[in-house]
């Protein structure tokens, strides 16, 4: 049984029902459009499982999952070991979104990410606390902040609306994904001048432990067409 | 080291010079690791969490481990101590074994700083005694020399700042010196923008906090940040300094001129005394002696003096021993003082 994995919910869901159906690939739920259960009409031996976006890479490294659609973010911000096991086959022209650095607007003084680094050891030195970063993306946050030369900082963990952490008190910036800025700056946030961490965009991925098998291949081959 | 024999036989010179042993924790709170080091050296620590919830990790350096000992236990005053044992760190680089296995010795919270790194050099230099290797180096560097040249040089304060805050991470500082010699950093277009808010702002209350800093904060430093800017060619004849400073690498004995050279050459403001130097001996043992402006970058915690001696056994070059001054890293881990210390890890894993 060859197993793929599809995003149950949002924009990246539909995005990429669209590919199934643009490529005369029908698929089908028993239990109607809730089901997280399918397959692929006229197909046998594969199994469609709608899951979390962030579990498809999960189950990839792991090898539950044959092939998977996901976003390349998620796929960045997974531990080395998944990613070692993971091949990304195509990235599409959907799902579009950056990884961005932003601070609180009034923070006139701060435009880049040197002036950053330059307020963390502030916080450091002079308030003896470290500068909080709010971010569902600890893991691509860190090393670019380091790789920027901002080393003092603690990464706190969000799991939603994390643009409204640096004015309720939770942290005094933070990294997130935005498409077009607008959640941010209706949010009295600012994005760096040079606060791109990492630009990304729906991919498929094949484990690399997938099944040898040729129907995979042929519905590779296809959606690969876009 | 294969032979737990001389293991011993070096524990034993240590001891023999003075210094007490002691036992260190093996697990500390990553908590006083990340603090000090930054949230990156997470990649490095094995933690984990307690029944309440703290989190925990191996200690990833025996150095941290006797330092918190030192204040946690409220201790004052000089200790010389030693101690051995393993420290743990995960690593890149499959040839490095995660576990390895260390003799330290340290001279802490002691005023008499020449003095101290002179006698831990010479505890690190004869602990070597009993190895039957046959050439090899001690070099010596000091963080304090560059610091100073550092402060003498005609750029901005917050590049000052910066330019020492990341010696210790060369790719970094690299691309700093490029920066340095290229753009200026404040860009002028987005400034006026800025600016209007920036009148606009000074008419709010000063006391209003954004996200841990108040409007008073921000505007001090968007107005120094303009009052301050840097001049390109300015920054391109400040990096060549830089440069021309951490080439400087000689025998230990022609340091003192060699740098007072550069300062004069450079008309930079500085003079160092032969005496400033842990030793003016070019050859102690089977050892060369050297001077590198440009070393002691492994570890973001040395403050002064720094040293470490490689050595040729059996055709094979070994850093054996690591050392140096660390003035800040007791006050960094949480003490209201600073405490003075010093000291060298033996490294055992060869």
């Amino acid at each position: 049984m060859i197993n793929i994995g599809i995003p149950s919910k949002g924009r990246l869901r539909n995005d990429i029902l669209k590919i199934f159906k643009k490529n005369k690939l029908n698929l089908i739920s028993e239990r109607g459009e809730r089901d997280l259960l399918g397959s692929i009409n006229n197909i046998t031996k594969v199994k469609i499982l709608y899951l979390h976006a962030r579990e498809i890479v999960e189950r990839l490294g792991d090898g539950s999952l044959d092939l998977g659609f996901s976003g390349y973010d998620l796929l960045k911000e997974s531990e080395i070991i998944t990613q070692k096991k993971i091949n990304v086959i195509k990235k599409y022209n959907f799902g579009k979104a950056n990884l961005v650095i932003a601070v609180p607007d009034p923070w006139i003084d701060v435009q880049t990410v040197a002036d950053l680094e330059e307020i963390a050891f502030e916080f450091k030195d002079k308030k003896k606390k470290r500068l909080r970063v709010a971010t569902k993306y600890p893991n691509l946050t860190r090393e670019f902040l380091f790789s920027k030369g901002v080393t003092q900082f603690k990464i706190v963990g969000s799991l939603g609306a994390t643009e409204a952490y640096p004015f309720t008190g939770s942290s005094e910036i933070i990294t997130d994904i935005t498409s077009t800025g607008e959640t941010l700056s209706a949010n009295n946030l600012r994005v760096l001048k040079d606060g791109l961490i990492l630009k990304s965009e729906a991919c498929m991925m094949r484990s690399k432990s997938a099944l040898k098998s040729s129907i995979l291949n042929k519905i590779v081959k296809l959606l690969s067409k876009n | 080291m294969k032979s737990k024999n001389l293991s011993e036989k070096i524990l034993k010179l240590v001891k023999s010079k003075g210094f007490k042993y002691i036992d260190l924790p093996s697990v500390v709170e990553a908590n006083h690791i990340v603090q000090r080091s930054g949230e990156n050296f997470r990649k490095f620590i094995f933690s984990f969490i307690d029944q309440n919830g703290s989190e925990l990790c191996l200690r990833p350096d025996l150095t941290i481990a006797s330092c918190l000992r030192y204040l946690e236990n409220n201790l004052r005053g000089k200790e010389k101590i030693f101690y051995s044992g393993q420290a743990y760190r995960k690593s890149n680089n499959k040839k490095d074994s995660i576990i390895r296995n260390q003799i330290g010795f340290e001279i802490i919270g002691s005023k008499d700083e020449k003095n101290d790194d002179k006698e831990i050099i010479n505890t690190a230099i004869k602990s070597l005694s009993d190895l039957s290797y046959s050439t090899g180096t001690l070099k010596i560097g000091n963080i304090e020399i560059f610091n100073l040249l550092i402060s003498k040089l005609d750029i901005p304060k917050r590049w000052k700042l910066r330019l020492s805050r990341h010696f210790w991470r060369e790719d970094y500082f690299n691309d700093l010196l490029k920066r340095l010699e290229t753009n200026s950093d404040v860009d002028p277009t987005i400034v006026e923008v800025d600016k209007k808010r920036y009148l606009k702002m000074l008419k709010d209350n000063q006391q209003t906090i954004f996200a841990g800093r108040s409007i008073k904060e921000i505007l001090k430093r968007f107005d120094n940040k303009i009052k301050d800017p840097r001049g390109t060619s300015k920054g391109k004849n400040v990096s060549k300094i830089i440069k021309e400073f951490l080439k400087i690498n000689c025998p230990i004995n022609e340091a003192g001129e060699k740098l007072n050279f550069f300062f004069k050459k450079n008309k930079i403001n500085l003079v160092v005394d032969q005496k400033y130097f842990p030793t003016s001996l070019n050859k102690i043992h089977k050892l060369n002696v050297e001077f590198s402006a440009s070393f002691g970058r492994q570890l973001e915690y040395y403050t002064g003096m720094v040293f470490k001696i490689d050595i040729k056994l059996k055709s094979k070059n070994i850093n054996v021993i690591n050392g140096g001054r660390y003035d800040k890293l007791i006050s960094d881990l949480g003490s209201k003082k600073q405490v003075p210390a010093v000291g060298a890890a033996l490294n055992l894993n060869y």
